[in-house]
């Protein structure tokens, strides 16, 4: 308690009586530092964040099932889709069918996949209809009719990443050919063109189930895959396991599983966020070490006399902690305050463009809490080691040099 | 007539600095005894050894070889945090350049050793206040060092000294920076704590007239004593 109070006291008086300038550079030192121990995490966080719900919202939904070899189509879906449906926790359920194509526009062609959609359904999983950049989204009773992704048709904008492997001007209300992998040809008018910044989406094309019928008949009642929507709270596996007594024979897949690519991605984020981290922390030490290392240095001559007159070298060692506490809880609370308040609205209106879609930053009171703990740990270790050393000096060499 | 307490019995201390090729002897088997209430002066040229005698009695630096005892005790062995503790609560050092904290008011520097030792029940700040009324400061306890003369910084630098009534108050040429009025004051002071307080001081000058503030004597020459008085 003797040792906290004096220690407290020439903690106290050295902040407030040491140099103002040299406090406020180490404190600036420390913000900049916190700023990019929050900043670099919450960006990948928020870049795998973004990629994921990208992916769950207009690619694969929670949940996808797929035929197996033997069973290159899902039968009875009148059957199978109530079935899914009555599952706890299950909130939309919609089947798909695909063929590949190739699609003509002018002198340009390109492939792709056409998949055969239940648009009602569609929309109760996926967002996609709410991306539509010309026209509108397909309704149940569209024949002739397609919508395409804007990475098929180019939509005249040269800015899209495939731009040059598009049908380049195509536009909602132009013709296109439509060539599927069986032989059939036929025209449909461009009903809608849409945008979900979700690079493998957008190069897809879709038409309504009735119309992927008529071209392939073989497909009534069945499916290629099913798209399914969980709520929030709903336990995957255990879905995933109801759904594989219903019937046999199926793949039935997490949204992780299905886009392997991403979780390789969510991997390697998460490796080059601890990779990161570990260097932020070594900036951060030695930043706090050199600042502290200097200050101690200039301070070495007090430190003797302090020893001289008898204050213990752990009364001395616990001020320069305390110090170091103060400085850390400083810079930490004025880091978040300007990450909260300034780094992440102006981010907000302005957030950097992945092709994916826009990626936000991503911070929780917990990432405050690391960055927080992170930044005392080098901060105390950084002003531990110095003092230590000067400690180990003799008294005279401290006093005189 | 009662026989007085030895504060130090000193024998054959010596102090050696080894530069790589020759062994340089600052103290040579140097004896003598200091009792309680004395008022002891060691004098000597420059360089015939008493900063380096005196820091062996403070406990700032360690000798080569010989015998210190403090209180009856051998210090020369004891562990630093020993040495530490042994300074803060039985002695008072008075640095030739003060060596007062820059960061501390004259208040606070005197009463930091105080509240260090944190005696139960004892009122530091309230006892610095008083140091400093002894040492003739009672107007100056919230200025810093730097707002301060050379003489007063000493005279603070006494009153911290005495915060926690040490058995010996060591004072390393605590004139030697100041002028001939401020050194007058600051021995005087010196002489008053003796007769005043009874406390035991060992003060170091290379002035001879310094000589009439002293009980008793010891003349340096090079590491060993020449006279003794």
């Amino acid at each position: 308690m003797k040792t906290l109070k004096v220690a407290g006291f020439l903690a106290f008086t050295s902040l407030t009586r040491g140099n103002f300038g040299v406090m406020l550079l180490t404190i600036l030192i420390l913000v900049l530092v916190t700023l990019n121990l929050l900043f670099v995490p919450s960006l990948l966080r928020g870049l795998v964040h973004g990629a994921n719900d990208k992916l769950k919202d207009t690619f694969a939904g929670d949940i996808v099932i797929e035929s197996s070899l033997d069973n290159p189509l899902i039968p009875k879906m009148n059957v199978l889709i109530p079935e899914i449906e009555a599952i706890g926790g299950v909130v939309a359920v919609s089947p798909r069918n695909n063929m590949v194509a190739e699609i003509k526009y002018e002198n340009e062609r390109t492939s792709c996949v056409v998949y055969g959609i239940i648009p009602e359904r569609e929309k109760e999983i996926f967002t996609i209809s709410k991306s539509m950049v010309e026209g509108a989204f397909l309704d149940s009773n569209d024949r002739d009719k397609i919508v395409l992704g804007i990475q098929l048709a180019g939509a005249g904008n040269p800015d899209i990443e495939l731009y040059s492997r598009s049908l380049k001007k195509v536009h909602a209300g132009d013709k296109i050919l439509v060539k599927y992998g069986d032989g059939i040809q036929k025209n449909y008018t461009v009903k809608g063109i849409f945008y979900s910044e979700f690079i493998q989406t957008d190069t897809q094309a879709f038409v309504s189930e009735a119309e992927f019928e008529s071209v392939n008949p073989l497909v009534a009642n069945k499916a290629s895959s099913i798209r399914i929507k969980t709520n929030d709270t709903a336990d995957s596996s255990a879905i995933i396991e109801k759904i594989g007594q219903l019937t046999d024979g199926l793949r039935i897949l997490t949204w992780e599983d299905y886009a392997g690519i991403m979780r390789s991605m969510t991997d390697s984020f998460h490796a080059i966020d601890t990779i990161l981290n570990v260097v932020n922390l070594l900036v951060a030490g030695i930043t706090v070490f050199v600042v502290t290392y200097i200050d101690v240095t200039n301070r070495r001559r007090q430190i003797g006399i302090q020893r001289a007159i008898g204050i213990m070298p752990g009364c001395i060692t616990l001020a320069y902690l305390l110090r170091a506490l103060f400085y850390a809880a400083v810079a930490s609370v004025l880091a978040s305050l300007m990450f909260l308040r300034v780094v992440l609205p102006v981010e907000a209106r302005y957030p950097f463009h992945f092709p994916f879609g826009d990626v936000y930053l991503l911070v929780g009171f917990l990432d405050l809490a690391r960055a927080f703990f992170i930044l005392l740990c080098a901060t105390m270790i950084a002003a531990f080691l110095p003092v230590w050393v000067a400690l180990r000096m003799k008294i005279l060499d401290a006093i005189w040099g | 007539m009662a026989e007085k307490t030895l504060i130090y019995n000193i024998q054959e201390l010596t102090k050696a600095y080894d530069t790589g090729k020759v062994k340089i002897k600052a103290l040579d088997s140097v004896s003598f005894t200091v009792s309680e209430g004395d008022m002891l002066a060691i004098m000597g040229r420059s360089g015939s050894g008493k900063s380096t005698l005196l820091r062996q009695m403070g406990l700032l630096d360690r000798p080569t070889s010989g015998s210190l005892l403090f209180e009856g005790e051998e210090v020369t062995g004891l562990p630093e945090s020993d040495r530490t503790k042994m300074r803060l609560k039985s002695m008072g050092y008075v640095f030739q350049e003060y060596a007062l904290l820059g960061e501390l008011t004259a208040h606070q520097n005197v009463y930091l050793p105080g509240m260090m030792l944190g005696k139960k029940g004892s009122n530091y700040k309230e006892r610095a206040k008083e140091l400093l009324e002894l040492v003739g400061l009672g107007q100056r306890t919230g200025h810093y060092p730097k707002e301060l003369s050379g003489g007063e910084q000493q005279r603070v630098a006494i009153a911290r000294a005495l915060i926690n009534s040490p058995s010996v108050l060591l004072a390393d040429e605590p004139c030697a920076n100041l002028d001939t009025i401020s050194s007058k004051s600051v021995m005087e002071t010196m002489v008053r704590l003796n007769s005043h307080l009874q406390v035991t001081i060992i003060f170091i000058s290379h002035d001879p007239t310094d000589k009439q503030y002293a009980r008793s004597l010891i003349v340096l020459s090079d590491g060993r004593i020449a006279e003794r008085e």
